[in-house]
């Protein structure tokens, strides 16, 4: 069964030296993350968001399903999360680890239990057909902060994505081809996102974005879930040491500012990516002319 | 300086044979001699020449560390068995073993006892293809350690083995870091072909200010002269 590599001796030592000196390997404060970088695919839908080394895709789709009996007026939201050897070698393909089942947990609980897509709106005829947005998250390099990566990028490939669009006629459903009308973005309530803090020395050092290093050696965990507005989604504390409920209340003040930073982030990059996309309104759209 | 890169199963053209007459032929990493004249790559790279040595090899920066006789690595003990310790040279892959008694000076009575998780320098003193690769802490062939051993305190910082192995050739190798950095300070270094280096200078901010030149250096695959530029930026936030 592989598993990840243990780090030495001397490295958990070194490690937990600097953090009481005040310093990160890398040089960054306790409180700071490492360069985000957020980008978009061809597709509508298709987010990458990388997070110093660690590197998550996501990709939502959607399809025409039947709804299902006991909720007739929703459509089905699923979110898929699989992590395979690409992201690290200590992963396997069909072997659920624990890694794996907390990260899927975390954006259940993040972003569909707490209702960021409204599913009523996926609803095309009550009780009959809907919408089925499937969401697939694949981390491709992990060094660290996988959920708070994966959150990120799903969120934001969720407000990215466009469905197709379609008409009602009577028992008749026709469903439109992207050529034919554009596709509608999802109706978004919220924009929740995932903050990540590791506890060293018994609490006494709080970290963010902690490398995959930093998390193999730290004590405890609390992962935040907030929106912008300050409203937290889930608090998950799973294992590890006690945490003063003090330095939770420091954590949702530091995880506020954090989502904050994100909403921004993700806003100005969708903003950007459909600049890039508009290639100069309807008339040149409509236009006929070739460029020679 | 234009490097010929050969592909798996290209022939080493006879004009960059290394040009001495004296000696035998050393065919290095990613190279394979097929009787009777031909010499095939078994792995992309440029070609490389050591005139002096009578040496060929091909150098690629791609790939994980393949263990090969002589290398000197840092290992990382796994686990200790009644007579050798199973060692870690990269993760994922077989354990190398390391001889309980082959360090410098030691014997039944008194040997270094060594605990899961540390880290050894030693050099690979046999890597045949299909055996457990095997080590020892100690030149066996005078008995003395030569650096060799257990490597105490310190940190130990992931670069790539090419990058490892440029460090190792020191001014050839084309990295300034570690004389810019000498030249100051005064630091402990232990380099290993595996993709590790031991740094210990006694003090945290300057040991980790060092791996993040070395580390940074390595990823952004810097030059001279920004190497220089980052050195001197990081001895000035040192001192």
């Amino acid at each position: 069964m592989p598993r990840e590599a243990e780090p030495s001796n001397n490295a958990k030592a070194f490690l937990l030296q600097a953090l009481r000196e005040n310093v990160r390997l890398d040089g960054r404060a306790f409180d700071e993350f490492r360069q985000i970088d957020l980008s978009f695919g061809d597709e509508y839908g298709v987010a990458t968001a990388r997070l110093g080394k660690t590197k998550v895709m996501v990709r939502v789709s959607s399809e025409v399903v039947k709804a299902s009996a006991d909720r007739k007026f929703d459509g089905v939201f699923t979110i898929s999360t699989e992590l395979s050897p690409i992201a690290s070698p200590a992963f396997e393909v069909g072997r659920q680890d624990q890694a794996e089942v907390l990260l899927s947990r975390i954006l259940e609980k993040t972003i569909r239990r707490s209702g960021a897509l409204d599913t009523e709106s996926l609803c095309i005829i009550a009780g009959q057909k809907c919408f089925h947005v499937r969401a697939d998250v694949h981390v491709l390099d992990h060094d660290g902060s996988l959920v708070d990566a994966s959150c990120l990028a799903l969120v934001a490939a969720l407000m990215h994505y466009r469905r197709p669009d379609f008409e009602v006629r009577g028992e008749e459903v026709q469903i439109f081809d992207p050529r034919e009308r554009e596709p509608i973005k999802l109706s978004m309530q919220h924009q929740p996102f995932c903050v990540t803090f590791g506890y060293y020395e018994d609490g006494s050092v709080m970290l963010l974005d902690s490398t995959l290093l930093e998390e193999q050696c730290r004590e405890g965990e609390v992962m935040i879930s907030m929106n912008r507005f300050g409203e937290i989604c889930q608090i998950a504390k799973y294992s590890g040491e006690p945490v003063d409920a003090m330095s939770v209340l420091n954590c949702m003040n530091v995880a506020l500012e954090k989502v904050k930073v994100f909403d921004k982030l993700v806003k100005a990059k969708l903003e950007e990516d459909e600049k890039r996309r508009d290639v100069g309104g309807l008339m040149a759209e409509l236009s006929a002319e070739n460029a020679r | 300086m234009s490097a010929t890169i050969l592909l798996p199963g290209e022939e080493l053209p006879s004009d960059s044979l290394p040009k001495t007459k004296k000696g035998t032929l050393t065919l290095g990493p990613g190279l394979r001699h097929i009787p009777p004249t031909s010499i095939t790559a078994t792995t992309s790279g440029s070609i490389s020449v050591d005139n002096k040595k009578s040496a060929v090899w091909l150098e690629n920066t791609n790939g994980r560390y393949q263990p090969s006789t002589g290398d000197l690595v840092i290992a990382q003990v796994h686990h200790g068995s009644t007579d050798t310790y199973h060692c870690a040279l990269t993760p994922q892959t077989p354990f190398a073993l390391l001889g309980q008694l082959a360090f410098e000076g030691a014997s039944k009575k008194s040997r270094p006892h060594l605990l899961s998780g540390d880290l050894v320098y030693a050099r690979v003193s046999r890597a045949v293809k299909g055996e457990d690769v095997e080590l020892e802490g100690f030149n066996s062939a005078t008995g003395k350690s030569e650096g060799m051993g257990q490597l105490k305190g310190g940190m130990v910082f992931e670069v790539s083995p090419a990058f490892a192995r440029r460090l190792m050739m020191g001014s050839k190798g084309g990295v300034k870091i570690l004389e810019g950095v000498g030249e100051k300070i005064r630091f402990e270094v232990a380099v290993g072909r595996n993709g590790r280096v031991w740094v210990d200078s006694g003090n945290v901010r300057t040991t980790a200010a060092i791996g993040r030149l070395l580390t940074s250096s390595d990823e952004n695959a810097w030059d001279v002269e920004e190497q220089e530029k980052a050195l001197k930026k990081a001895l000035k936030d040192m001192s």
